[in-house]
């Protein structure tokens, strides 16, 4: 029989063709979609992001992991629909315009999707016009910009000062992050957070979207 | 002392007559037209912008492993290959013998100032993280630790060979005063790899090179950006002497490291971000780094490559400020 427990630790390992069909074994098996997402999949994703917060795991780790995780969750997603389960909330993210830089953007992606959130990716090089579109049709609780140069952070506030423009702020929480960035320039361009790693973004992500539906 | 003495004597932790006063980096497109707009004439001849600034000239070959046949990246970081099959279409462009033929060629005409003494000379060659991922492309690259670790093993060994074929055709004729393994394998949280990973697919390719270099007295030194103070000790293992560029943003003290490893030779850190907001922020940061500058092995410079945020006004007054401390440093 599977268990929940071995997806997790399957997961962890980055062993996708395993988790792939630890879910589908659980899911013939009778297991509830839900614990199976949460209380293996996402566990997994959890314990990894805290093991790269303390350095115990690092990129490459995080990267194979992440796709064992997507192995388990394209599997369980025709089961969660029916269901009806709701994500923890929606994120839009992208590397902000002039900056083709990826590789942070995409753990974010990763850890937010482990936290439970449902992610659109918009890609690299995105301008202020793409965020606020796409956080609007996807009804998005969080804008998340990144940024690895000190010539695109800029960038960022063209971003909040256009949803301030629209009258879209409030709508929003407004995450940034990347190399350059820290805690004062967040504040400087009125950014809700700053985090510095990503499994730090996905558990603020996760707290702030909480705290704004409690 | 010439420029070529002094930057000896800096890396072998001697006095000096004064620090060397040089730019490791060369310079941001966007800044160089930033400053043509301001004044700076065309960038012509050898060493333009250091002649122009009044910075010594440090001279630097990179052999790529990548012939000029090779194809391009569609876009930054994608990859060229995937796996086995790409790899060995791939290797009629890898691994070219006449770039070996236009570095010595370069070395040549370069050999009758270096050994007057007019610049210091390095050369870079790709390291075992970086090639790798300018093949796999960044992202996959990183999965290809677990996905490909066969294949990445046959690419070090590779690469390894090819710079101990390129390393016996030019050290006879180019005497470099450091060299860098191009790398960038950490960014601003440290290490973007495990200790493991790192023993197992980098370790024992730095290992077959670096004797080499040693042989022809060169100082071996690694270029990688972000927190690189953690794997410090990991480079040791590699014979590793020092690292470039030491970059404050991510946190790197150039005072701590030196404290924590004495002989560790250091070239960079001084924090490219706050250049642009005039002299006495730059003097302040010149007087957080002079207690490493005084303290030998360290080549104090941009620690990356200057912003276009940096006014031609601005970059004068830090070369200013540099050649001040350069001379504070070795009273």
């Amino acid at each position: 029989m599977a268990t929940i427990q071995e997806i997790s630790e399957f997961l962890q390992k980055g062993r996708a063709k395993n988790v792939k069909a630890l879910v589908e074994q659980a899911l013939e098996e009778g297991c509830d979609p839900k614990e199976i997402l949460n209380e293996g999949l996402l566990a997994g994703m959890m314990v990894i992001g805290e093991k790269f917060k303390n350095n115990e795991v690092f990129v490459p780790e995080v990267l194979v992991a992440a796709r064992a995780m997507n192995a388990g969750i394209t599997v369980l997603e025709p089961k969660l629909a029916e269901i009806g389960n709701e994500p923890v909330g929606r994120a839009v993210i992208g590397t902000v315009k002039g900056d083709l830089h990826d590789i942070g953007k995409n753990l974010v992606a990763m850890m937010l999707k482990g936290a439970g959130f449902e992610v659109h990716d918009l890609g690299v090089d995105v301008d202020a016009d793409t965020f606020i579109q796409q956080a609007e049709e996807t009804h998005a609780d969080l804008i998340c910009m990144s940024a690895l140069l000190t010539t695109t952070m800029p960038n960022m506030k063209d971003v909040i000062d256009d949803l301030n423009s629209k009258g879209l702020r409030d709508k929003y929480i407004v995450m940034i992050g990347g190399a350059p960035i820290n805690d004062a320039f967040a504040k400087q361009i009125g950014a809700d957070y700053y985090t510095p790693d990503a499994a730090t973004c996905a558990e603020v992500a996760r707290k702030a979207v909480l705290d704004r539906a409690s | 002392m010439t420029n070529r003495e002094r930057f000896i004597a800096v890396l072998n932790g001697e006095k000096p007559d004064r620090l060397p006063v040089v730019e490791w980096a060369s310079w941001w497109d966007q800044t160089v037209n930033k400053w043509m707009e301001q004044g700076m004439p065309q960038p012509e001849g050898d060493d333009p912008i250091q002649r122009f600034y009044g910075l010594d000239p440090l001279r630097q070959i990179w052999i790529s492993p990548r012939a000029g046949s090779c194809p391009q990246p569609k876009g930054h970081g994608a990859a060229l290959m995937t796996d086995e099959a790409d790899y060995e279409a791939l290797k009629p462009h890898l691994y070219p013998e006449e770039s070996i033929q236009q570095a010595v060629n370069i070395a040549k005409a370069w050999q009758e100032g270096h050994e007057r003494g007019d610049y210091a000379q390095w050369l870079t060659i790709e390291g075992f993280f970086w090639f790798p991922r300018t093949l796999f492309g960044i992202e996959d690259h990183l999965y290809s630790f677990y996905d490909y670790p066969e294949l990445l093993h046959q690419i070090n060994e590779d690469v390894a060979q090819y710079h101990l074929k390129c390393l016996e055709a030019l050290l006879p004729v180019f005497r470099p005063e450091f060299m860098t393994f191009a790398e960038d394998m950490s960014y601003n949280l440290g290490p973007m790899l495990s200790k493991e990973c790192y023993d197992e697919f980098m370790l024992p390719y730095y290992k077959k090179v670096i004797p080499l270099l040693k042989e022809y007295g060169v100082k071996v030194l690694i270029d990688t950006d972000g927190n690189v103070e953690p794997l410090i000790p990991w480079f040791k293992e590699a014979g590793i002497e020092g690292v470039l560029p030491l970059e404050r943003q991510a946190g790197v003290d150039v005072n701590r490291i030196r404290e924590n490893h004495p002989d560790w030779i250091m070239v960079g850190g001084y924090n490219k971000l706050i250049m642009h907001k005039g002299e006495e922020a730059m003097r302040e940061e010149f007087e957080r780094i002079l207690p490493a500058m005084k303290s030998g092995r360290y080549v104090p410079s941009v620690d990356h490559q200057t912003p276009p945020d940096v006014t031609m006004e601005n970059y004068k007054i830090y070369v200013k400020l540099l050649k001040e401390y350069a001379q504070k440093a070795a009273e």
